[in-house]
């Protein structure tokens, strides 16, 4: 029998190694997917909290809806966010963190 | 009509625009400009002419109170304060953007506002989060706008990778929010939270979170390491924008969040007052004491808008009570009112600098009494505002602050803010001593248009009017007696 725990095991999992990702890689593309991996982690946790939360013994679908808009929001930053790690690449040829650290002081 | 149709048209207008200057080349950046001016201020002057009323369906996740229309109006005059001044500083921006193309320079702003907007309003999570990002998102593509200078570039990846990083704790926040109370709505969760039956770890977790989140967008330390390098980078008004709006959508977003999450009764009141404090503390100090080493005025602003969120937020923890009938909510709002003028003539003197050929560090502002003596007397009413000085309106807001503190006796934070306010006289009074000391008066003098001259004195006389009389903006903001009954 799954459980509750078990989705937020796995999403928490999901989350921590989003959060791993994003700290501990030199490459903007992979940290920008290992936030995409975050938010995953985000959606899995509110669709599981969701389906146990019984109203009326159906499951309660105002986190669903949430999560909906969650997918919307992530697809227009990855539009805007690609365009400028594209603009980046252009100026700097390169994608790693390397190559953006000129503002400092 | 009612006040909602305004955020409606303003989105409008904002798209309108887009697509004219795509469609029609011809039409000069002037015209659209103005426009998205002349549509900010009607949506200005209507709104305290607007409606309040909502229909039913709307209810449940949004509201029109005096907080939110307070905040409507605030959005509304940094829109256009960020409009005019990139018009001002078309001559120098053009030169980074392909093609000298100014034009989502005055879209986007218009859509950030509309965001704003909504958001103030805004009574449920959900609510929250889509605004949210709506202002987060179109902040991406103004702060990398100036696409062919590097640093414009690198402050827009540092400020997508580190905004998209608060998007998922904030996210994950709420699942757990949802989670623990069973509800996305604000009235709910409070009465979920007052409830010693619901899981108290859960609420704290999310709630940590949801403060995290939150932390990364009004630049609370520890989560404030991105703020020096993003405002240094993106072009200047952008980063008024970034400093004063953005601060702002913040600081609704936690109010109306606080609450839900602190009210009376609260089980995790207590601690979230306590995490508010100790980040509130720690914001003050790591804002304030690096900037005592800086040169670039860029960068020295960029790490007062970091103090003044510590302010900001040691407000927040004092929640109600104190000896100030217009609570911390109130103190907020007018903290942040008293921010916006002086904010905005600071980062107008770094931009007409820029338009002048001039740098923006400490060495450029040296004898500027001489150069320009109008500009160099309203710059230091500004910065003189921004310590602190008595008779100016960062005076007053301070004041709410350190005796809110005082009342509720938390000394630490009272400590730490004094310490950040000593340390802010000195780094703010090393500009206004510079600009009158004899060296440097040989350089070329600043040229100023008759707007700009005032619109500069009108946010100089705005400062020294609230900070002999705030009485007025104090009572706007006081909630009415009804209001505190419920709470």
């Amino acid at each position: 029998m799954i459980t509750l725990g078990h989705y937020l095991v796995v999403s928490g999992m999901l989350f921590a190694l989003g959060l791993a990702g994003v700290i501990a890689r030199r490459n903007i593309l992979i940290i920008y997917m290992c936030l995409e991996m975050m938010l995953s982690a985000a959606n899995l946790a509110l669709v599981g909290f969701s389906r146990f939360h019984l109203v009326n013994g159906l499951p309660d679908y105002t986190a669903q809806s949430l999560v909906f808009f969650t997918i919307t929001v992530a697809a227009a930053e990855v539009a805007v966010g690609l365009a400028i790690i594209v603009a980046l690449f252009r100026t700097k040829q390169s994608v790693e963190t390397e190559a953006i650290t000129k503002l400092q002081g | 009509m009612s006040v909602f149709t305004l955020e409606a048209s303003l989105a409008l207008l904002g798209l309108v625009l887009l697509l004219l200057e795509a469609f029609k080349p011809e039409i000069s950046r002037r015209t659209l400009g103005y426009t998205a001016m002349a549509g900010t201020a009607l949506a200005l002057v209507l709104l305290p002419l607007c409606g309040t009323q909502l229909p039913e369906f709307m209810q449940p996740w949004h509201q029109i109170d005096t907080l939110a229309l307070f905040y409507k109006g605030f959005a509304l005059v940094i829109t256009l304060l960020v409009l005019w001044l990139t018009l001002e500083c078309a001559p120098y921006l053009t030169r980074f953007t392909l093609d000298g193309k100014l034009a989502e320079m005055f879209s986007l702003p218009l859509i950030v506002c509309a965001g704003m907007m909504w958001m103030a309003s805004a009574r449920d999570l959900v609510t929250i989060f889509i605004t949210l990002e709506l202002v987060t998102i179109s902040f991406y593509v103004l702060v990398a706008f100036a696409r062919k200078s590097a640093l414009s570039l690198e402050a827009g990846v540092k400020y997508l990778i580190l905004g998209a990083l608060s998007t998922g704790v904030l996210v994950y926040g709420i699942a757990w929010i949802y989670g623990a109370t069973g509800s996305m709505n604000f009235d709910a969760i409070g009465k979920a939270l007052a409830n010693p039956a619901t899981s108290k770890s859960a609420a704290l977790f999310g709630a940590a979170m949801l403060l995290v989140g939150l932390g990364f967008k009004v630049a609370a330390a520890p989560f404030h390491m991105w703020v020096p390098d993003v405002y240094q980078g993106a072009p200047t008004p952008v980063t008024t924008f970034l400093s004063v709006g953005s601060k702002a959508a913040g600081f609704v977003v936690l109010t109306r969040a606080l609450d839900a999450f602190a009210a009376p009764g609260s089980i995790i009141g207590s601690e979230v007052q306590s995490l508010l404090l100790v980040g509130g503390s720690l914001t003050v100090l790591l804002g304030s004491l690096p900037a005592i080493f800086q040169t670039s005025v860029k960068r020295l602003l960029a790490y007062s808008s970091i103090s003044h969120a510590g302010y900001l937020l040691l407000a927040l923890a004092c929640g109600s009570g104190g000896r100030f009938d217009i609570g911390s909510n109130g103190i907020v709002a007018f903290y942040l009112a008293t921010y916006l003028p002086m904010t905005v003539l600071g980062f107008l003197a770094l931009g007409l600098m820029r338009v002048n050929g001039q740098g923006e560090d400490l060495g450029d502002f040296q004898g500027l009494a001489k150069r320009s003596p109008l500009l160099a007397l309203v710059i230091t009413i500004a910065f003189a505002s921004l310590a602190g000085l008595p008779l100016t309106a960062g005076f007053i807001g301070k004041m709410f602050v350190f005796l809110s503190l005082v009342d509720h006796g938390y000394w630490g934070a009272l400590t730490c803010a004094v310490i950040a306010a000593a340390a802010g006289f000195y780094y703010y009074f090393r500009i206004i001593l510079a600009m009158y000391t004899t060296e440097g008066s040989e350089k070329p003098a600043l040229t100023l248009t008759p707007l700009t001259k005032a619109i500069a004195c009108g946010l100089a006389l705005v400062i020294l009017a609230l900070g002999v009389y705030p009485r007025p903006l104090q009572k706007v903001l006081t909630p009415p007696a009804a209001a505190v009954v419920v709470k």
